[in-house]
């Protein structure tokens, strides 16, 4: 094969692109035709000084960048540490929040619950007097907040978690006691 | 570590980290494409910028089916070539389409193969690198991205052909031609 022709193989082959035929015939003609070995030699430099061809990048491309598509909302903007913050604010206000009525609950209210008597409605007097500190500091809390707070109560309380008798038939067979 | 398509899906539902990383682990290979493309720092940060742009704009057509790669460097292709027409209409010397005719061949500035490479190397390189980066701008848009592509950065035929909407056969020919011209005007210099 003439070296005009086998020129393009042998590009494909520096590549690793040739197929194994075009191969098989590039590596004959290169063993015996030194000026297609300076050619592949010349062709391998040109892909070395194209690697080196590089740009560079600026300091504040990101930013610029970023700007850019935050400005195109194409991003959404990072939550600022405040944000934040207040957010998991949250927590440690409401156990303050839990803490503070259980401190400024009347002391009748917490021994009714330390005599076994949690599961009993407590007097009208004393629900009053629970409820006005409770629905203050509730009333600023979220729904989210106000749950917490409730699980904080009940982990004040061990008793709380006593649960009511409960037939433990019902729990299995909830149906067939229905149907009974 | 998540691939490419996986922090496009995220970044599709709002992810911004998703394209955080996606950016760290693409920009250098964006702007490096866009300066090989245009021959210019300036041009190819606005550019890359562009790119990137497009990409975010772009996120809800992606498939993830195609290689995260392969549909950047179309967007990258695209729009260098846009900057170059632009540039062009605008009248200035951006030789798109040039056969290098007009070029200045390197002259007899002796070369070392890389196995000789001693004391000069660094100024040679530096030689080298300059003449390099004026014949590829030489070179017509098509050949120089399928050469881009594929030499720089890392693209198979078959991928380079996906990017520029041609046949692998068209591919081996370009990057062939490509050759050919660069290697004439660099006779001078790499032997």
């Amino acid at each position: 094969m003439e070296c005009k022709e086998i020129r393009e193989m042998i590009s494909a082959y520096v590549d690793g692109e040739a197929l194994p035929d075009e191969a098989r015939q590039v590596e004959e003609h290169l063993g015996t035709c030194a000026e297609c070995r300076s050619a592949e030699k010349r062709m391998r430099m040109l892909g070395m000084a194209v690697t080196r061809t590089e740009g560079t990048v600026p300091p504040d491309f990101r930013e610029n960048l970023f700007a850019r598509m935050e400005e195109e909302e194409l991003l959404p903007k990072r939550r600022s540490i405040f944000a934040f913050s207040v957010r998991w604010a949250a927590i440690p206000l409401a156990a303050a929040a839990a803490l503070a009525l259980y401190v400024l609950s009347p002391p009748g209210v917490r021994e009714g619950t330390d005599s076994g008597k949690a599961l009993a409605p407590p007097p009208a007097s004393v629900s009053v007097q629970k409820s006005t500190p409770v629905a203050a500091a509730r009333e600023e809390l979220s729904p989210e907040d106000r749950e917490i707070v409730a699980y904080l109560e009940v982990l004040e309380d061990p008793d709380l978690f006593e649960e009511p008798p409960v037939d433990e038939m019902e729990i299995f067979v909830p149906s067939a006691k229905q149907r009974g | 570590m998540k691939s490419d398509a996986e922090l496009m899906a995220l970044y599709r539902k709002g992810s911004r980290n998703a394209f955080e990383e996606l950016f760290a682990r693409h920009h250098r290979k964006v702007i490096h494409f866009c300066y090989r493309m245009t021959g210019d720092h300036a041009r190819a940060e606005e550019a890359a910028q562009e790119v990137f742009l497009r990409i975010a704009r772009a996120a809800s057509t992606y498939q993830p089916t195609a290689r995260f790669t392969t549909w950047m460097y179309t967007i990258a292709r695209r729009t260098t070539l846009n900057f170059l027409r632009d540039e062009k209409e605008e009248g200035e010397k951006v030789p798109i389409h040039a056969t290098g005719e007009e070029g200045d061949p390197a002259e007899g500035f002796p070369l070392p193969g890389p196995a000789d490479w001693g004391p000069e190397q660094v100024a040679w390189e530096g030689e080298l690198q300059a003449r390099f980066a004026e014949a590829l701008q030489r070179l017509p848009e098509v050949n120089r991205a399928a050469f881009v592509l594929n030499r720089g950065e890392g693209l198979s035929y078959e991928e380079v052909a996906t990017v520029l909407g041609i046949t692998v056969q068209a591919v081996k020919s370009r990057i062939f031609r490509a050759r050919e011209t660069l290697l004439e005007e660099l006779s001078g210099l790499i032997k």
